[in-house]
């Protein structure tokens, strides 16, 4: 008896019904949790006047986390959140080593060992008018 | 005796040998009472505990320090949490090594394994809700693991985070989690898991003719025994929640500023080990994917205890399945202890 009976199709058809419908619930409740407000997130960060930063000096600022550098070809800044998974990484001799998986990076931000695979990225720095430093990540 | 409503969840008998200690560990009945312990304390903790990131880390130093009692209240729902993670891993074990999950009770074994996930899940947003700088790096590489799953990778991140970066909206998204989704999916899934033991037949042990022992205990005697239980384990949680008060740390000033504690909850510090390998979706995702896969395979595709086997120790019959869940928990068990 391999008819597919009428019973059969009316199982069927419950069954697929029943799980279009928990798909379309779920997918639902996907989009309720997915909404997003307008907020952007701070990319921009003043970090005070330029003359607190003297030539040849190079400073940690926490908040971005960045390190601020003054040469003689002007300020340069690198990102200080490691490429692996997003830790602060930290100052560790020459170069900068990550607490929580132990990526180690050079001065220059290129990766030494793992895991990370990519360099610390450099950030834009600008001098407004007023002497006010100004790095965003990008 | 006149059962009571307590007795009354009980089978009227169950075998004598399959009830003893020895082959239960009572890891089930354990978990259950864990569970409620939880419920209890953790109903408690909310009449204090402020989810937002300004005051959460000091909401719960004020339960800790100036609420009367409250630092028990804390204390006991920390290590009933613990506690169960260790139990409900003891349980899995427990009923690969006596191959108790044959059918008919295949599904109850994915239904368990399920719990297991969602205990885990219990313990790391609970673990967040500290929102101190304990938890900082645990939570960043937390959810930036998610971002690197690919294609959804992303999605999933503000999906869980409730934002681009973390803040407000993510603490309040662990809390909600932690009090409501988890706890309806836990509670639904744990009481259907119950009413499955029940349903298919109770604790396992091989049919009636292949049965040397035909002994049975009433359940005045079950209980006797799971309020036994209930002591010691309410003994132990007192002791470690007088002794050992759980973790605290200052509140998160900022959180991408570099602080003392790098370390994972200690249940995920395998995970962190292995994250220091490489690739972090190939160690940090697909690696305890396969492992929790090959877990919930086990009913399905290894051999199959023999039915006269059943509800003993060790059947010869499924030793695949014990060496893959002892290679599976050693190898969790060394990386965590050189983490």
């Amino acid at each position: 008896m391999d008819i597919f009976s009428r019973r059969d199709f009316l199982k069927l058809t419950n069954r697929a019904l029943l799980t279009l419908s928990g798909l379309l619930g779920l997918g639902g409740l996907l989009r309720f949790l997915g909404y997003q407000g307008e907020e952007a997130p701070a990319t921009e960060f003043d970090v005070g006047l330029s003359e607190n930063y003297p030539l040849n000096s190079t400073t940690i600022l926490p908040d971005v986390p960045a390190v601020l550098e003054h040469t003689a070809a002007g300020f340069s800044a690198m990102s200080l959140t490691c490429t692996h998974l997003g830790c602060t990484v930290e100052q560790d001799g020459e170069g900068y080593l990550c607490p929580c998986h132990g990526s180690r990076y050079d001065s220059d931000g290129q990766v030494e060992h793992g895991p990370a695979t990519e360099p610390l990225p450099p950030l834009k720095v600008e001098l407004e008018a007023d002497g006010e430093l100004k790095v965003s990540l990008s | 005796m006149r059962p009571n409503f307590f007795h009354h969840l009980h089978p009227p008998t169950i075998p004598a040998k399959q009830s003893r200690w020895r082959y239960t560990l009572g890891a089930g009945g354990i978990a259950v009472f864990l569970s409620l312990v939880l419920l209890v304390t953790g109903a408690l903790e909310m009449f204090y505990y402020i989810p937002t990131q300004a005051e959460a880390a000091q909401s719960i130093q004020t339960i800790s320090y100036l609420v009367p009692f409250g630092g028990l209240v804390r204390n006991l729902h920390f290590w009933a949490a613990q506690l169960l993670l260790i139990v409900v891993a003891v349980h899995l074990v427990r009923v690969v090594f006596t191959g108790a999950y044959t059918p008919p009770r295949r599904f109850n074994y994915l239904l368990g394994l399920a719990l297991f996930i969602l205990s885990i899940l219990l313990d790391f947003t609970g673990y967040i809700l500290r929102w101190d700088q304990g938890i900082q790096w645990a939570l960043v590489v937390g959810t930036n693991l998610l971002k690197t799953i690919p294609w959804i990778g992303e999605s999933l991140y503000r999906l869980l985070i409730g934002g681009a970066e973390l803040g407000d909206a993510t603490l309040i998204r662990f809390y909600a989690w932690h009090i409501v989704g988890l706890i309806l999916l836990a509670s639904i899934l744990g009481i259907w898991h119950l009413f499955r033991v029940r349903r298919d037949g109770g604790v396992a042990l091989p049919p009636p003719n292949l049965r040397a022992d035909h002994e049975r205990i009433s359940r005045f005697e079950l209980v006797r025994r799971e309020v036994l239980a209930m002591i010691f384990v309410s003994a132990a949680l007192l002791l470690l929640a007088a002794f050992v008060p759980a973790p605290i740390a200052p509140p998160i000033t900022e959180l991408t500023a570099i602080s003392g504690d790098v370390r994972a909850p200690w249940f995920f510090l395998w995970v962190q080990e292995m994250l220091k390998w490489g690739d972090p979706f190939f160690w940090g995702i697909l690696v305890p994917l396969f492992m929790l896969v090959l877990l919930a395979i086990i009913p399905y595709f290894f051999p199959q205890p023999a039915e006269h086997e059943i509800g003993s120790w060790f059947p010869k019959s499924n030793r695949l399945a014990q060496i893959v869940v002892a290679v599976l928990a050693s190898a969790v068990l060394v990386l965590t202890l050189i983490e």
